[in-house]
């Protein structure tokens, strides 16, 4: 309880300093702090049961379905971290209550540090790894907002914009390779996942889950080559940067290492990618460190250098190194954070952090210097104090592992990366506080006040103990967290300053003596390192992200150019290989079904049918040749419904052909006869693949398909006709009866369909196209005899047959081949041509039939029909039937569905009127005024330019 | 024979195809100032009622119209989705529509009819059904789209979704036709028994759900079926675009699960690769093509083409695991598009709608609770935890990895990953980059209220995730054992 309750706190605290703020600036800081020491007394309360050597658990079951639990678990490593948070947490809070001037809000600055050590302190107790992570996304959202707490430096915005894109993209990345380690372990309870590391190293999924959890932890702990965020978040508020960047955030990516290295380390994969990272970072981060004129970029380079050497001590994956890593772990935190303190102090009492603006300190503020002396000679490693004994550890470790075969690499790296970090430790001695006093300082320094300096002095003091006395100050800690970090395989090591006159000795003593020669030479190191070219991450980091984002701009324009026509390629393409796969990868070989022998008329007609495709694609611009075209193809295909014994659907398509060909040549009167060039070759030979593919596809489909027996519902319906309906053609029976209400929706369809033709012609009219229509010039000349005699002739005399064979074809429509629809269309076929043979001004006055009216007349009737069967107390639309015997037909059924076929027969006939009357007014705008005449010749109708006029003499006739 | 078909469990939809043509009178007979206004109000009430009648006629397992038609807790967990994605876009839109002369009052109308789909969609028990609910939905999302018809990027917009919409229902139809054709049937739960039979499937079928899914795909806009996205997205209206990235995703999505998961259940082996790919595709396109975006709608249109990949996850592993991802990453996915959509909505200077991403700039300082808003949405987005949407991606990935699909899982962090990076992109320019000019106040209540309950539904979800979690479950366990 007391677990849950130390990690609660924080965030429940959080609250407080936005309330206390009213309360003045030291209210809100007493509340800060009071919240941090109740969580750092809870946690010491816990302190006996660890040193006891016990693991103290806190349960409560949250989300069980995902393995998602608020889990939370104290040991050794666990309190050494929540210890270092806690406590120099509530440094912090004391240093900024100086540090903040008036005008910084300081009541958010509180606040954003408690979600942030709330969310570390999660982290290193939490024994769930999803709660761990959303902890460790949480320290990047709340480190983010106080990186860029100063909002008004613009580095300070860069800063927490790279600090957030680095460490959270990494954490993401983390994600994959913790739910994996999750997986392999069968859980997703870090206690657990503990136990299982042999499982976790044999599993093939081990080194994805290490590279992908590795991301997270170097990004985390700016660990090469992601070192480059940290150094541009030190735009921050100096506390941040002390909080943050040396006991906290920057130790999350070290504290994970530590927790999962009974699980992750000891194998190859580990080590060379571990250590090698490790320790190039130590080396590469101190050299760059040395240069470094701002006191801030010096220590966040150092930072890097020894986080660095952490992560090379935990990839050794030696039990002794792992020692030495949290023991370094203990005391980077306590020199590096006063250091940063220090480094806050001389900016705030100087003005500047320039170390070239700087020097001669000493005298001015006597006890900062002290303090910051003693830290840096710590971090320099000098004996007798904390920073001496890792280094001697760590170089004793370098010295005697290989790498890849070769001995002495390891041990002469960490001996140049000591040596640099020697110097650049001299360096914040020597070219900060010594040298001559100096007069243009921007303000005139001197000590802080008490509470400034008191935190910086308060770590100081186990700098100097743990150096003077390691085995006693540190040592039980150092056990109890490394024996957490081993897996309980504590070595038999020892914590002294002495182990005898050795190689490691000798290489510390020489690091020290050649970092202050180098220092000596800083001027001449520096002209070296400016002769050298340096590859600055940040660059590179921005230089790859802009190439990324110019792939991803090229990719992008070229894929969605907004072409309709690329879109529907690529659609396509992607049917035609996904149809592809799927058709290839199953038996896809033709059936066993037998073959039908193939006459020579078929193979005629089909010739002529692919002919005929062939030819409209060739000539697709020539509109009027593709519509005659188009009618031929019709033709075929009504031939073939005969061919093939279906009588009804030759007859419906001819009727269907002859009208819509008609309608359509109507209506491409008022249109370009060419349409317009629209694709260039190339693109023309990928259309024509990707339909020739697509064709074949289909045609394989199909071939495969129907090569195999299949059964089929015709003989139901062969069957049914007659009882169930009371007709013997089984395509009218299953038109009206069957599937009548397919029919009564398609009708409505139709009459839909010809009312927005209606509606668009009318918004046409009375819009800006009616200008273009009026200066409509036709392209081809006019015959003058606009209603030729003989066509009028034999329309009149066919008018009278056609309405007969309308009535006859509806009629018999229920047995033999017919029926409403085809008797619609036939009827609707001899008005039309009354309209192209004597215009529409003539037809229009003897047919005075409002066609509107017709269809909605049809659909009522086909409705009433249906819902007649409600009467008789069936389903809508079932039909009944009688036989009725008339003298001159003869003996015929008359069933309800002949009612509902009325409704189509009106519905068709409609339909088709509609669309001709509303071509008819696009005609009278563009010809102007219209006869009435039957017949008229007009000699002056001529197309544009073509000779004089005749006399004007108008023929008239009558017919 | 005499007796009527049972309808019962249809009735919200029922209720709702009447109300609509009410709407339609209602709109034809009030004054045309007045329209809007009262049609808008209506249709929400509307929709809300056709939800309490989902949400009250519970959720046992029910069939309807000679079994076209099935409820069971799955249909109702998405069907209350879809309608709170309807209502929302209505709420939304009351501005906007007022202002930029979109104000007919087809367009709550035509919502509502899209929404009748949807619920159809959502429901269908067959291959006619499905197809019927598909397209009532999309002929009222064609006109959506074009609704601004003096503005030429609108109407390019609506004819564009319809000319590829029209071919891949094309796809579907001949898909399905081929289903039928070896299935003997369109009833999904005889296909399923007739398919369960068979000893191998027969190439005809495995085309059939390649064509089937194709057509889908295109609807959940999944790659590589999703070259509409970008372009619709953009040149629609904005709160079109708005109710385009909700509703008819969840309903495409409810749909592809339940045809996946029931007529084609027992043979996941055979399709689970198409899908495998179709998310890892839409996954990586969305993180990588968004990324030089300038334009927040485009911007949003290839971050819903990413979300969709990584729920087609779940589908990808075909378990009950990963049903329950999907449900719950689409109820997640809808409250953070509908809250950036909001804000969009509200990015509006001196009464003129602006859309670049640059017009963010120092958002912070101008409007800085929206900026907080935003924040979150964005953050949500990427499935940076402790936000809801991390939680939408843990639930996929986890029933991947159960799956044992660990590339894809992989895949799809590192997508997040770069990803995220663009969704960053947009916090840096609110929080870091100098002011741009002040955007007008937030212009309605209604977006008011979006805005902040999205914004703490998105960032207080991690307290209480078994509300939705469990009822995701049960939905889940519906789908699969009917």
């Amino acid at each position: 309880m007391a677990l849950t309750l130390i990690v609660l706190l924080p965030f429940v605290g959080a609250l407080l300093p936005g309330l206390m703020i009213r309360a003045g600036r030291n209210g809100c800081a007493l509340a800060t702090g009071a919240v941090t020491l109740l969580a750092f007394v809870l946690l010491m309360s816990q302190a006996p049961a660890v040193f006891a050597g016990e693991v103290v658990h806190a349960r409560w079951e949250w989300l069980p379905a995902i393995g998602l639990d608020a889990n939370f678990f104290l040991d050794g490593l666990g309190f050494l971290f929540a210890g270092l948070i806690l406590g120099i947490g509530l440094l912090i809070i004391t240093y900024a209550r100086f540090y903040l001037s008036r005008n910084d809000p300081m009541g958010q600055f509180y606040t954003y540090l408690l979600l942030f050590q709330g969310a570390m302190v999660g982290i290193v107790l939490c024994d769930n790894i999803l709660l761990l992570l959303i902890f460790w996304e949480l320290t990047s959202l709340s480190s983010f907002l106080l990186i860029g707490y100063w909002k008004h430096l613009p580095e300070g915005r860069q800063g927490a914009r790279m600090a957030l894109a680095v460490t959270g993209m990494g954490g993401l990345a983390m994600i994959a390779g913790m739910l994996i380690l999750g997986e392999i372990a069968g859980s997703y309870d870090l206690s657990t996942i503990l136990q299982e590391g042999e499982a976790i190293r044999a599993s093939q999924w081990y080194v994805p889950a290490l590279i992908l959890i590795l991301l997270g932890c170097f990004t985390k702990s700016a660990q090469f080559p992601f070192h480059f965020w940290l150094p541009h978040a030190m735009a921050a508020p100096t506390p941040v940067s002390a909080y943050l960047h040396s006991a906290t955030m920057v130790k999350a990516g070290i504290f994970l290492m530590a927790r999962l290295w009974p699980v992750l380390a000891g194998t190859d994969w580990w080590f060379y990618i571990v250590a090698t990272t490790g320790l190039f970072t130590m080396v590469m981060a101190a050299w760059i460190a040395l240069f470094k004129d701002d006191l801030k970029g010096l220590l966040a380079f150092s930072t890097v250098s020894h986080l660095a050497l952490i992560t090379f001590l935990f990839g050794l994956g030696t039990p002794i190194a792992a020692v030495a890593g949290v023991f370094h772990i203990i005391n980077h935190a306590s020199f590096k954070a006063a250091l940063f303190m220090t480094a806050g102090i001389i900016d705030h009492e100087t003005g500047t952090r320039d170390i070239k603006k700087l020097g001669g300190l000493m005298v001015l503020m006597p006890i900062t210097m002290t303090i910051a002396t003693l830290a840096a000679l710590s971090m320099a490693g000098v004996p007798l104090l904390n920073g001496f004994l890792t280094k001697e550890m760590m170089l004793h470790e370098a010295l005697h592992t290989e790498w890849a075969g070769v001995p002495w690499l390891l041990g002469a790296a960490a001996v140049v990366g000591a040596i640099f970090s020697v110097a650049y430790s001299f360096r914040y001695i020597a070219h900060v506080f010594l040298g001559p006093k100096r007069d243009d300082y921007p303000h005139h320094p001197h000590d802080p006040p008490f509470g400034m300096y008191l935190p910086p002095l308060i770590l100081i003091v186990p700098v100097v103990l743990i150096g003077l006395f390691p085995a006693a100050v540190a040592g039980p800690l150092v056990a109890v967290a490394a024996d957490a970090v081993t897996g309980g395989n504590l070595p038999d090591y020892h914590l002294a300053i002495w182990h005898g006159f050795n190689l490691t000795l000798v290489s510390s003593l020489a690091a020290l003596a050649l970092g202050a020669f180098l220092l000596w030479r800083h001027r001449q190191a520096n002209a070296v390192r400016l002769s050298v070219p340096r590859p600055e991450a940040k660059r590179i980091f921005e230089t790859l992200v802009d190439g990324a984002a110019a792939g991803a701009r090229l990719f992008t324009d070229g894929l969605h150019n907004g072409s309709l026509r690329r879109y529907l390629a690529v659609m396509i393409g992607a049917c035609i290989l996904a149809g592809a796969t799927a058709f290839l990868n199953a038996s896809h070989a033709p059936g066993g079904r037998e073959l039908t022998h193939v006459p020579i008329i078929t193979l005629l007609a089909w010739a002529v049918l692919i002919g005929a495709c062939v030819t409209i694609v060739i000539f697709h611009r020539q509109r009027l040749l593709t519509l005659v075209i188009v009618g031929v193809v019709g033709m075929l295909v009504s031939l073939g419904f005969v061919y093939l014994s279906a009588p009804d659907l030759a007859l419906t398509q001819i009727s269907v052909e002859v009208v819509t060909v008609i309608l359509l040549l109507l209506a491409l009167n008022f249109l370009p006869k060419q349409t317009p060039r629209d694709s260039g070759t190339g693109r023309r030979l990928r259309d024509g693949l990707l339909a020739g593919l697509g064709g074949l596809g289909v045609g394989g489909i199909i071939y495969a398909v129907m090569t195999r027996d299949f059964t089929t519902i015709s003989d139901f319906h062969l069957a049914q006709s007659k009882p169930g309906g009371g007709g013997t053609n089984v395509v009218n029976v299953i038109l009206v009866d069957f599937r009548g209400f397919d029919t009564f929706g398609e009708i409505i369809v139709l009459g839909i369909a010809a009312l927005a033709i209606y509606a668009l012609l009318d918004g046409a009219l009375n819009g800006p196209a009616v200008k273009r229509l009026r200066s409509w010039v036709p392209d081809q000349e006019r015959a003058r005899d606009r209603h030729p005699m003989m066509l009028v002739v034999a329309t009149r005399v066919m008018l009278p047959l056609s309405l007969m064979v309308g009535l006859f074809i509806f009629l018999r429509g229920h047995n033999e081949p017919g029926g409403g629809f085809i008797a619609g269309l036939v009827v609707a076929i001899a008005f039309l041509m009354q309209y192209m043979a004597s215009g529409f001004g003539w037809a229009e006055r003897r047919m005075k039939i409002d066609y509107h009216l017709l269809i909605g007349w049809g659909v009522l009737a086909a409705g009433f029909t249906g819902v007649g069967a409600w009467i008789a107390g069936r389903p809508f639309l079932t039909s009944d039937f009688a036989h009725v015997h008339l003298p001159v037909f003869g003996d015929f059924e008359l069933a309800t569905a002949m009612a509902f076929d009325v409704g189509v027969f009106l519905t068709v006939v409609g339909s088709v009127m509609v669309a001709l009357a509303n071509l008819s007014r696009l005609a009278r705008v563009t010809e102007g005024p219209i006869s009435d005449d039957p017949m008229d010749v007009d000699p002056q109708r001529r197309g544009p330019g073509t000779g004089m006029p005749d006399a004007a003499h108008t023929g008239k006739a009558e017919g | 024979m005499s007796e009527l078909p049972i309808m019962g469990p249809a009735l919200p939809e029922i209720f709702l195809a009447i109300a609509v043509m009410g709407l339609m009178m209602v709109g034809v007979f009030v004054k045309p100032d007045r329209a809007l206004p009262l049609v808008s109000a209506l249709a929400i009430a509307v929709l809300l009622v056709a939800g309490a009648l989902i949400a009250a006629g519970g959720g046992g397992y029910q069939l309807a119209f000679g079994d076209l038609f099935v409820v069971d807790r799955f249909a109702v967990f998405m069907k209350l989705l879809v309608i709170a994605g309807s209502v929302l876009a209505i709420i939304m839109s009351e501005g906007f529509i007022r202002r930029e002369g979109m104000d007919r009052f087809e367009y709550p109308v035509l919502i509502c009819l899209a929404t009748l789909g949807m619920l159809m969609m959502v429901s269908a028990n067959d291959l006619i059904a499905l197809y019927i609910g598909l397209e009532l939905q999309s002929l009222s999302l064609y006109v959506t789209a074009s609704l601004q018809r003096d503005r030429l990027r609108s109407t390019e917009a609506g004819l564009k979704y319809f000319v590829l919409g029209a071919l891949s229902s094309g796809m579907l139809l001949y898909g399905a036709s081929l289903i039928y054709g070896f299935g003997g049937t369109t009833e999904f739960g005889a296909l399923a028994a007739h398919f369960g039979e068979l000893e191998s499937v027969p190439v005809g079928v495995i085309t059939g759900i390649v064509f089937l899914v194709a057509g889908l795909a295109f609807k959940v806009s999944a790659v590589p079926f999703h070259m509409w996205t970008p372009d619709v997205y953009e040149g629609a209206p904005t709160p079109v675009t708005a109710f385009f990235a909700v509703a008819p995703k969840i309903a495409a999505m409810a749909l592809l699960l339940r045809v996946m998961m029931g007529p084609f259940g027992g043979m996941v082996g055979e399709w689970f690769q198409i899908i495998w790919f179709v998310s890892a595709a839409s996954m990586v396109l969305g993180a990588f093509a968004a990324i030089p975006q300038t334009n927040i709608k485009r911007l949003m249109a290839y971050s819903s083409i990413g979300h969709v990949g990584y729920a087609l996850i779940g589908l990808a592993a075909g378990t009950e695991e990963g049903v329950t991802g999907i449900l719950i990453y689409m109820a997640i996915y809808l409250v953070m598009n509908v809250g950036t959509f909001a804000c969009i909505l509200s990015m509006k200077v001196k009464g003129r709608m602006v859309e670049q991403i640059s017009d963010l700039a120092g958002l912070a300082k101008t409007k800085p609770a929206m900026a907080a808003a935003l924040l979150i949405f964005m953050f949500s987005m990427a499935g940076i935890p402790p936000m809801a949407g991390f939680f939408g991606k843990l639930y996929v990935f986890r029933a991947a990895i159960n799956a044992e699909l660990y590339t894809l899982a992989v895949i799809g962090a590192l997508a997040s990953v770069v990803s995220a990076f663009y969704y960053l992109r947009i916090v840096k320019v609110m929080y870091f980059d100098e002011p741009a000019e002040a955007f007008d106040p937030v212009e309605t209540r209604g977006l008011k209220a979006i805005i902040g309950v999205a914004g703490v539904i998105v960032l207080a979800f991690i307290f209480y995730p078994s509300l939705l979690a469990d009822n995701a479950a049960v939905a889940a366990v519906s789908l699969l054992q009917g």
